[in-house]
Order: C-alpha cells, then structure tokens, then sequence
C-alpha cells in the first residue's frame, strides 16, 4: 500500500516536470511546426544561469524566476536570430522537411559546447531550498518529501498562468489564432512574426523551469554532459506525442501520464528498464493512436 | 581500381596517426553513406543511426568472441544483424513522418546503448573486445596494425560504395526519389511506400551495421560509451555537410568531421586558450559548420556546384 502510494507520487512528481517540457515543445510546435530539438540545450543553460542567479541571491525561487527570463530571452532570441532565416531559406526543395530538424540540432550541439566551454569542468549544485526527507505517516516515511511537492506547486501555478494568457488574453488569442491559420491571422491584424517570438519565449521559460526543477527532484548537482537532460528532452517529446503535440491541455496530461507508467513500471516491472521503457511507451503510443490519446486530427501519418 | 592503387601508396607514405584518421574516414564515409540513402533518397529522418551502429557493432564482436569466426564474416553477419533491426525499426519508421520519426529515433539512441548493460553476455559498461587479429605476415615486417585496419576499413568502405551507387541507379533508386519527391503522387504512380520506406531503412541500417563493425575494429572495443548520442548526430552533420541528396559529396563530410578536431586543436594552441575552450571547440566549429550549410548550401557542396554549372551552360548565349 505504502509503495503503491510512492510510486503514484513519484510518478506525478516526474510527470509534472515532463509535463512542462512538453509544453514547451508544443508551444514551438504551434507556433513554428517545428520541433525544437535544442529545447534539451536551452534548458540547461538556463539551469547554469539559475545557478549563477543562485549564487548571486541566494533565494531560490528568485533563481528560478531568473532561469525562467533567461531561457525565454534567448529561445526568443534564437527565434528571431535563426529560425526565421532559416524556415525562409528552406521552404521548399529536397530537405525541407528535414532541414529545420537537423538545424535544431546544430544549435543543441552549439549551445552545449558554449555551456561546456563557460561552465564545463565541475559539477554544478544546486542545492534544493527544501528538505529532501519524505513526510511520514504515522510509522511509515513517504519519498514524497516537502521539494516533491513544491516542484509539483510550481508546475500548477505554471501551467495556471500559462492557460491564463492563453484563454483569457487578447495575446492568448493571438497565439491561438497564428497557430491555427497564420495567413488569416495576418489578414486580421495580428502580428505573426511577434506572436510567434512569444510562443518561442514562452517555451523556452518552460523549458527553463523544467531543467531547474528536474535539478532539484535528484540531488541537485548537474554537469553538461549529463544524460538527464537528452532524457527530458525525450520524455517530453512522448508526452508531447501522447497530448497530440497540438494541445497544451494535451501536453500536461501526456506528461503526467508517461510519468505514472513509467514509475510503475520502474517500480513493478524492472528498475533498469529507465532508459528503454520511455521508448517503448513512444512505440505503443504511435501505433495504437498516432494522433495522440488527446488529439482528434488525423494527418500525421506518412 | 586507381583509388586502390592511391590507397596503397597513401598508406605507405604517410604516418600512423594518419593512417588510423584514414581508418577513421572510411568508417564514417559507411555511416554517412547510410544517412544519403535514408535522408536524401527516402526522406526519412534518423537521429539514432548510432544505435544502429551500435548493433552492428555488438554482432561483430559477439561472433568474434564466441566462436572465433573469420573478419570477413563477421562484418556479413554485422550487416545482416543490423539490418534485421533496421527491417523492424523500418515497418515503424514507415508510419511515421518528419519529427515523429526523428523523435522516435532520438529515443532508440538513447534508449539502445543501455541494453548492453541489461544483459551479462553484452560486457556491461566495459564493453567486448574486438580484435581482428594481426596482418598476414606476407604484407611484410613493417605492415602495422594501423594499416592493416585502414586496408580493411577502405576495402569494405569501397564495396560497399560500389554497391550503394548501383542501388541508387536502379528501379529501387529511382522510386526513392519519387517518393522523396511527392509521396502522394508516387503512391498514385504505383510505389508502395511502405514497403519502399521499409526497404530503404533495411538498407541503409545494413550500410550503418558495417560502418559500426569497422568502427568497433578502429577502436578495439564495442560498449555502451562507443556509440553515444553524439556518433548519430555526428554521421548527420556528416552527411548535411556532405549534401544529404547525393552521394558525390560523401568523402567530404567524412574528412570534415575526422579532420576538424585537429584544426581546433592547432587554432587553441596558437591563441593558447584554455582547456575547456580545446576540447569543446571541435563540438562548436561542427555545429557552426552544420547550421551555415542548412542555411546557405542546404543541399550541400556537390549539389550546388552542379545546380550552378547547369545554370552558367543555360544561360550561355547561343
């Protein structure tokens, strides 16, 4: 009983972390139809810079704050640096469905070796601002520990203010309806090329709170190569996947998703299969629904 | 032939870091000749052809341990192996497009290397030897173990070029392009796109088999760290820079990727910059380098000597 109630929690507290890289993935998405590959690179220099925001402070929450300005600036920054010139460039011909992938990834291999040059070397702590001990009922001690359910609060308030703007902003409107039909969103007033820096921006805050809170749920301590960041790109992508990559709602319950399944199988399957169970997930997802559990268009077949 | 004969001389004229850089080339001019078939003839997208690598790799190795077969079989069985995996990931990949199956593949990249440390017979994270053995001792005394990897690794990189260049020419070839082309339109014309999709990723999986067995001879081992994430997203910069739609270009990406840590390495020594700059400024000029050809030359060098050759005779006044 005791373990069944871990793992649930487990499972939310590292879904709600996939949940928000989904989000960014599906922000980049409906914005540009691109994925954004980088996404993996942008959340660790913004995890750096939260560091550094951490040392400067010492308050957390201000660092994450700061993390999550950081990582919209320079996604956006790279939107209007890059992506445009090169969504321009490569419209049509032989790769052009290929060539935006490929260019994500030279900016994920950039951003890395940047990071590394500046910061590479040691290990990075950053240490979580709350105890890491799980609550204790009666005899039994819990995992979920007071940061699992900060990390938790933070994604809520998040994805919150993010429906906020999305449903109840004249700019939630705008994002709404450039994602929907760009051309007739121009011809209506809305600025497209700013509207899709923004759906860019956001992202990349997403993306940053989710690096910075991925930090926190392990012990804290990051380096550039670590594997864990290529494995939250990843994960959000499937969850990205399993939502429909068109639906934010369909993103943050995606990510809770594939964090439940992917603790219970951690749990009562086998503890090594945490590389290679995300993958399989994909797999059954694209083959029993490809249009994702949440989304209703079809179209995404070859 | 001729390139044979350059060969030999190559090797007897130029050093032993050289000779293994050589060893290098050929392995990655395999691996990026799998790409140009996958990417550049059947439009599909793979971010994990390392793991792919990585099986031809482990196949190669395994045989060599455990029954002590000869090189030569080991590379078939390495090409067979992986190609089977290939067939499989191919009848997935078939339903997939553009960043579906790139993100698929991603995942399998991630994913496969941890495999090995599933299973005992696998090494673990040490990995398995591979060792071909010495060269005959006809070649001569001071025939090295480098050199004798080179020979290997070019003959095989040779045959197997040969044989993808026929391919691409033949009726197989040519319904690539259509599909690559329009796949709305080829389906119409008769292709079956599944079948050609699946066919072009058992291939090029084949192809990416023998690339890892060659790599796992270079090296000596085949583990987990042997093919990373980074091996598939080098033989991509590899095969964009070297113009993904032909084959033509296939040595210059090659060249590029062997040849641009030494550039950095002489660039960071002169401006004596740090160590963390060195080591990581290999990653950055690749990077660079790979994002200035999807912007100005995305259909790589070749390709656009040839587009603008045929401009120039078009627009010859007659």
């Amino acid at each position: 009983m005791i373990q069944l109630l871990n793992t649930t929690l487990i499972g939310l507290t590292s879904g709600a972390i996939y949940a928000l890289m989904a989000m960014a993935i599906v922000l980049v998405w409906r914005s540009t139809r691109v994925i954004n590959f980088a996404q993996a690179g942008l959340a660790l220099a913004s995890t750096y810079i939260g560091y550094e925001a951490l040392q400067l402070f010492n308050n957390y929450w201000i660092a994450l704050v700061c993390a999550m300005f950081a990582g919209a600036a320079i996604s956006a920054f790279i939107e209007i640096a890059f992506m445009r010139v090169l969504l321009k460039h490569t419209s049509s011909g032989p790769i052009a469905s290929v060539a935006p992938i490929i260019a994500t990834l030279g900016l994920l291999g950039i951003v890395k070796a940047l990071i590394t040059m500046y910061w590479g070397g040691q290990d990075a702590v950053i240490k979580p601002p709350l105890s890491n001990t799980g609550f204790s009922i009666g005899t039994n001690t819990l995992v979920f520990s007071p940061m699992k359910l900060a990390i938790i609060g933070s994604v809520a308030v998040l994805v919150i203010v993010f429906s906020i703007i999305f449903q109840k902003t004249n700019i939630g409107l705008a994002l709404r309806a450039s994602a929907y039909a760009p051309e007739i969103a121009r011809l209506a007033g809305v600025r497209v090329d700013f509207v899709r820096t923004l759906g860019w921006a956001l992202s990349g805050a997403s993306g940053a709170v989710a690096g910075l809170l991925l930090t926190s749920n392990g012990n804290g301590s990051f380096s550039p190569e670590s594997l864990e960041f290529s494995l939250l790109l990843i994960s959000g992508f499937i969850a990205a996947v399993i939502g429909g990559l068109d639906s934010l709602v369909g993103a943050v319950i995606g990510g809770i998703f594939l964090g439940l399944v992917t603790s219970f199988v951690l749990m009562y399957v086998s503890g090594s299969l945490f590389f290679i169970a995300p993958f399989v997930i994909l797999l059954l997802v694209l083959f029993i629904r490809p249009q994702g559990i949440i989304g209703v268009k079809a179209g995404r077949r070859a | 032939m001729l390139l044979g004969v350059a060969i030999y001389f190559l090797s007897g004229a130029v050093d032993e870091l050289r000779v293994y850089q050589g060893a290098t080339v050929a392995v990655y001019v395999v691996g990026i000749a799998s790409i140009i078939l996958l990417t550049g003839y059947s439009g599909q997208v793979s971010l994990g052809q390392g793991a792919l690598l990585g099986v031809g790799g482990y196949a190669a190795a395994l045989l060599r341990i455990e029954l002590n077969a000869p090189i030569w079989l080991c590379f078939s069985i390495a090409i067979l192996t992986a190609a089977l995996a290939g067939a499989l990931l191919g009848l997935a990949a078939a339903r997939l497009s553009g960043p579906y199956l790139a993100g698929t593949t991603l995942a399998l990249a991630v994913g496969l290397p941890s495999i090995a440390n599933q299973f005992g017979f696998l090494g673990g994270e040490q990995g398995l030897l591979f060792d071909v053995g010495f060269p005959p001792l006809s070649f001569g005394e001071d025939f090295t173990q480098y050199k004798w990897f080179f020979w290997i690794a070019s003959l095989a990189t040779l045959i197997a070029i040969f044989w993808l260049q026929n391919v691409m020419r033949s009726r197989y070839g040519r319904s690539w392009k259509a599909v690559r082309g329009n796949d709305v339109a080829a389906e119409l014309a008769g292709i079956n796109l599944t079948r050609n999709k699946t066919l072009a990723f058992t291939l090029s999986a084949g192809l990416a088999g023998l690339s890892g067995a060659l790599l796992a001879m270079t090296i000596g081992t085949v583990s987990p760290s042997a093919f990373p994430l980074a091996l598939s997203f080098s033989l991509l910069t590899g095969a964009v820079l070297s113009g993904v739609t032909t084959l033509g270009g296939v040595m210059i990406g090659a060249v590029i990727l062997v040849a641009v840590p030494d550039i950095a390495e002489a660039v960071a020594s002169r401006f004596g910059s740090s160590e963390a700059v060195t080591n990581n400024l290999p990653g950055l000029l690749v990077s660079t380098l790979l994002i200035l050809t999807v912007l100005f030359v995305p259909n790589g060098p070749v390709e656009q000597m040839r587009a603008r050759r045929e401009h120039r005779v078009n627009n010859k006044p007659s």
